[in-house]
């Protein structure tokens, strides 16, 4: 179990851990934030174990659509989820982009009080994973933790230069 | 989203050579012959050649066939693929954490109004 690829990272907030726990489980301010600069609607959000969020993102006319169903859910301390691209009936497909990308990614949430602050912790990691979709998942964790971010800057800036022209 | 997922693969692999991406910074500026491309390098023009190969089976660079010089030009939608794909992990998590701040600021505040009133 321990050679399972993990990705993973800590955001601290400057919330009490409560207040960090609705933004998570409360629909009306998930749909708020959830999603980097995009429209995102919450069409279903069961929250127990076997309950599913179906979540909506729209971004320059593009369209995504993901399923999650609880795993775990204890009250402002764990939130787990397994995470999967969905169809246009909310059937969990592979990623359209790489289809040996796990088909189901397991999202575990943790909220840990730091003094008057939140430390939050997510990590992923393939869920029922076939050896060949672990494989995939574990060359990207390798990718971008072993100095990726020095060449992502450098694309950024060559498109950055592209746009410039 | 059209890129097949063995051409986004070649993508990362071409983009993980710190060389190819200076290529692909020069060629930013504007299209350029291997002897053009190589100059600044310590690198035989062979040796750049062969990086060349790499980024163009990646679909990252095009070449013109019948010029002499063959001059090599970037091509940007794998790039902006790459980008995207990549966008979908950190900076997924690191953009709407940046949402979520604001959103608990202002539920800061929010709270703050109801206890004075």
């Amino acid at each position: 179990m321990t050679d399972t690829p993990q990705l993973g990272l800590e955001r601290r907030f400057d919330a009490p851990r409560a207040r960090g726990w609705r933004t998570w489980t409360d629909p009306a301010l998930l749909h708020r934030w959830y999603g980097p600069g995009c429209e995102t609607t919450i069409h279903s959000f069961d929250l127990r174990p076997g309950g599913t969020w179906r979540n909506e993102m729209t971004m320059r006319g593009m369209r995504d659509l993901s399923v999650m169903t609880f795993q775990d859910v204890v009250a402002e301390e764990r939130l787990v989820f397994v995470q999967s691209s969905a169809d246009a009936e909310w059937a969990a497909i592979a990623n359209p982009m790489m289809p040996d990308w796990p088909q189901q990614v397991l999202t575990t949430v943790t909220f840990a009080d730091e003094g008057d602050k939140t430390l939050l912790t997510l990590v992923w990691e393939p869920f029922e994973a076939t050896p060949a979709e672990t494989a995939a998942f574990a060359e990207m964790v390798g990718k971008m933790g072993g100095g990726w971010q020095g060449g992502f800057a450098i694309i950024d800036e060559i498109l950055a230069e592209l746009q410039a022209v | 989203m059209k890129e097949s997922p063995k051409a986004l693969n070649e993508v990362f692999g071409a983009l993980a050579d710190p060389t190819r991406r200076a290529i692909l910074r020069r060629l930013a500026e504007g299209e350029a012959s291997v002897t053009e491309i190589a100059a600044p390098f310590d690198m035989s023009q062979p040796a750049i050649s062969r990086h060349l190969k790499v980024l163009e089976k990646a679909g990252l660079v095009e070449r013109d066939v019948d010029q002499q010089q063959r001059p090599a030009r970037l091509k940007a939608q794998p790039l902006a693929d790459a980008v995207g794909w990549l966008t979908g992990f950190e900076a997924f998590w690191t953009e709407s954490f940046g949402q979520l701040d604001k959103l608990l600021e202002e539920l800061k505040a929010s709270e703050k109004d109801q206890r004075h009133d």
